[in-house]
């Protein structure tokens, strides 16, 4: 069993298009996704090292399991629509209390998607729209309009972000590289999001591994009794 | 109530729109004094499922009674329809608020109104949740007319089943805070279209557990539900086209079985069984929405039964495309099993097959447990060589119906069969815990949409003739336009058979012999015999008394 050694999670509202950001890096394409249901869990190999990623549903129905998802977790992906004000209120009213459980020098990246569906990127979006007017009907109405949500916003976030969690700007990563904007459709800067990301956990795995054993609870070192019990398959 | 206000915003003023309404209603009613007696006789002789027969005067009463009683405001809601355009009509008043639009869902649109079937969720007090066809918050007004419609039945101490309208049939299933309505012009019963509506509310409870809703709604009666079903919509259709496409998983209560050889599925379960985690309760092995087997922890799951319905809504939920990718970890609750608590369900393919896993457990942690549980039954699988059979299996579906294994009604060998469904009842005691029943694919002439409602409802008429509660039968031919029919049930099984147009009865009955000869030579194949359960000693031997436990236990 491949044991993942730092765990990233993706956190954001409704519909900002966390699956497809995922998906558009795993899998290269883009492609009509559904509702996440609960959290879904994907391991990444980069470099030597085997990450974690678990991709969450946006939807209130499962912020239950959101601090579970987020225990131990090395970074953070809280992911708002930039076309939809509302989603970048969200990360900060209803997302980042679920990231208490995270590590305690856990990163946090804040990533703006679908800046394809503004002014300036404005393209082919008309299935895009149908597709999603089901679920968030409002944040599709505002399609092919400028863009709502600036990147100053997001960085001012990230501060706030900081001090909520009593941590020192300049022990962190700049606001400026800190905050994307991406394109889950077009793939614009999606590859960059997450590769920088993995740079970064990177030295958190080799810190992790030189200091021992980890001091936040890590449920992936569980041992299972029953995997003593010998197999007996015929 | 003012519709087109409503269809604008539906935010938290209509609900107040709504009661106020109702007020009025009764206020009209108790001032009226003598007007109070009159309007309902005709109402609760119509409005009551006792009536069985068609009223189709009835929408007329309906929107002429209440004008007589009501003032000003009221009057708008009941407004009277144009003759002829059925019931809905004229529960509708005024414009919809997005015209133009065919799926906006405006209640005057066309494409909408000639839905076959329209099953619409609502709260208490009248706030819009779902509704299968076209946007909710152009149906505010709509909703707020059965919200009327229940309250108003309410008042006079009973409670509304459904309507008889025409061609139409309107059932009404309050469930806790939640209103579930059916408007239908299927000849489906308004005992099978309940039984509908209870999976739709099976399902959502699926979700968020019926504890959940009671609390949301005690706690705010104008709370918009829809956040926190969002994403769930999808389910719910596919769940009702489901009962289009495959009509025997609710007509029959029972779930379909993927064909397997016995020993390979033994084998499976016994696989199963092996591989378990702390607080594991239940795994199954699935596959386009039809069961390869299930073993079930009994010390987790002591003295309970798994529902057939928990089982099949499981079996649904892991066939979404969410689970496509990826291990999944999530919530969900088993309506009949305990419709207030979550178990911790991890969902994932095997080995990039359509072969899906579920682990339920009650261990919200356990996801790492449960994924270390799945590589063992990978391994397992594969040392048993099953997963070159299983992937045949799941590819032998044909194409468009995605990983649907199936197969062909071809392989009876009884020329004039075309579809059947099967559900055996000659069983051992502890079999009958785990009701299943077997079809065939589709094929043509049924493979377009139209002809499968056709035969969906043809089904659904004798299903409702077998079973009618006040002339039950056993045996019925029937000779409609397109194909020859014939149900029977005995003690020892449940069959619908639908055969060629031009078959002679004696012709029928000898397919019908060929048949039943058939599924007794398969019947280990298409029928899980022996359920497997957990803490049993992993025996070689077939021991009735080790397998008998499997759905007694849960």
């Amino acid at each position: 069993m491949k044991k993942p050694d730092v765990k990233i999670v993706l956190l954001g509202d409704v519909n900002v298009g966390k699956t497809s950001l995922l998906h558009r890096y795993m899998e290269r394409r883009f492609q009509d996704t559904v509702s996440t249901v609960g959290g879904a869990f994907y391991l990444k190999q980069w470099r030597s090292y085997n990450i974690s990623i678990w991709d969450t549903a946006g939807r209130e129905q499962f912020h239950g399991l959101g601090s579970m998802y987020c225990r131990g977790a090395a970074a953070v992906i809280l992911t708002y629509d930039v076309n939809h004000l509302q989603s970048l209120v969200e990360l900060e009213d209803r997302f980042l209390g679920l990231t208490d459980t995270a590590s305690t020098n856990c990163l946090f990246a804040i990533v703006g998607n679908k800046v394809d569906l503004t002014e300036e990127g404005a393209a082919e979006d008309q299935e895009k729209e149908e597709g999603c007017s089901r679920e968030a009907g409002s944040s599709c109405a505002s399609a092919k309009v400028s863009k709502q949500v600036k990147l100053e916003d997001a960085v001012a976030l990230y501060k706030k972000i900081l001090k909520y969690k009593m941590l020192e700007e300049k022990d962190m990563p700049a606001a400026e590289k800190m905050c994307f904007e991406t394109s889950a459709k077009t793939g614009y800067n999606v590859d960059h999001l997450f590769e920088t990301l993995f740079d970064m956990v990177v030295p958190m795995i080799l810190q992790k591994r030189a200091e021992g054993p980890p001091q936040t609870v890590d449920i992936s070192n569980y041992k299972q009794p029953k995997q003593t019990k010998s197999g007996c398959c015929a | 109530m003012d519709a087109g206000g409503d269809t604008t915003a539906p935010a938290p003023g209509d609900a107040e729109d709504l009661e106020a309404t109702q007020f009025s209603n009764e206020a009209a009613g108790d001032s009226g004094g003598g007007v109070h007696k009159d309007p309902p006789d005709p109402g609760d002789g119509g409005l009551e499922d006792t009536g069985s027969k068609a009223k189709d005067q009835l929408p007329g009463e309906l929107s002429s009674l209440p004008q007589s009683e009501a003032s000003s405001g009221t009057c708008e809601l009941w407004s009277p329809t144009a003759p002829g355009s059925g019931p809905m009509g004229g529960l509708e008043s005024g414009p919809g608020g997005q015209g133009g639009d065919p799926s906006s869902g405006d209640p005057s649109d066309e494409d909408w109104r000639s839905q076959r079937k329209h099953v619409f969720v609502l709260s208490e007090a009248g706030k819009p949740i779902y509704s299968r066809y076209g946007s909710v918050e152009a149906l505010s007004a709509t909703m707020g007319v059965m919200t009327a419609l229940v309250s108003f039945v309410q008042s006079a101490g009973d409670a509304i089943r459904a309507i008889y309208a025409e061609d139409h049939k309107l059932v009404f299933l309050q469930q806790g805070p939640l209103l579930l309505v059916a408007v239908s012009r299927t000849p489906q019963s308004a005992a099978q279209l309940r039984g509908e509506l209870l999976a739709v509310h099976a399902q959502i409870v699926s979700t968020l557990t019926r504890a959940s809703v009671t609390r949301i709604f005690a706690h705010k009666q104008n709370y918009d539900l829809r956040r926190l079903l969002a994403g769930s919509e999808r389910t719910l259709d596919r769940l009702l086209d489901s009962v289009e496409r495959e009509p025997g998983v609710l007509l029959l209560g029972a779930v379909r079985c993927v064909p397997l050889a016995r020993p390979l599925r033994e084998a499976l379960g016994a696989l199963l069984r092996r591989c378990t985690a702390p607080g594991l309760a239940l795994s199954v092995l699935a596959v386009g929405g039809r069961l390869i087997t299930a073993a079930q922890e009994r010390t987790v799951l002591t003295e309970c039964r798994l529902d057939p319905a928990d089982l099949q809504l499981l079996l649904d939920w892991v066939g979404a495309p969410a689970f496509a990718a990826g291990e999944a970890w999530a919530p969900v609750c088993l309506p009949r099993f305990n419709p207030d608590g979550f178990f911790y369900a991890y969902v994932a393919r095997l080995d990039a097959m359509p072969v899906c896993l579920l682990l339920l457990g009650t261990d919200r942690e356990a996801f790492h447990a449960m994924a270390a549980c799945r590589r063992l039954v990978e391994d397992g699988m594969r040392a048993l060589g099953a997963t070159h059979t299983l992937a045949a299996v799941a590819g032998l579906s044909n194409a468009p119906s995605a990983s649907a294994p199936a197969y062909s009604v071809q392989a009876v060998g009884a020329p004039g069969l075309r579809h059947f469904l099967y559900k055996p009842l000659d069983i051992p005691d502890h079999h009958r815990q785990l009701p299943q029943f077997t079809s065939p694919e589709l094929e043509a002439p049924y493979s377009r949409e139209e002809e499968q409602h056709r035969l969906s409802d043809l089904y659904h008429c004798l299903h409702a003739r077998l079973h009618s509660t006040s002339r039950p039968l056993r045996l019925i031919y029937h000779v409609a336009e397109k194909e020859t029919l014939l149900a029977w049930v005995t003690s020892k099984f449940e069959l619908y058979t639908c055969l060629s147009p031009l078959v002679t009865k004696a012709g029928a009955i000898l397919v019908v012999t060929k048949l039943l000869r058939w599924v007794k030579k398969e019947e280990d194949r298409l029928f899980i015999r022996y359920p497997p359960k957990y803490s049993t000693p992993p025996a070689a031997s077939v021991d009735q008394n080790a397998h008998n436990g499997f759905f007694t236990g849960l």
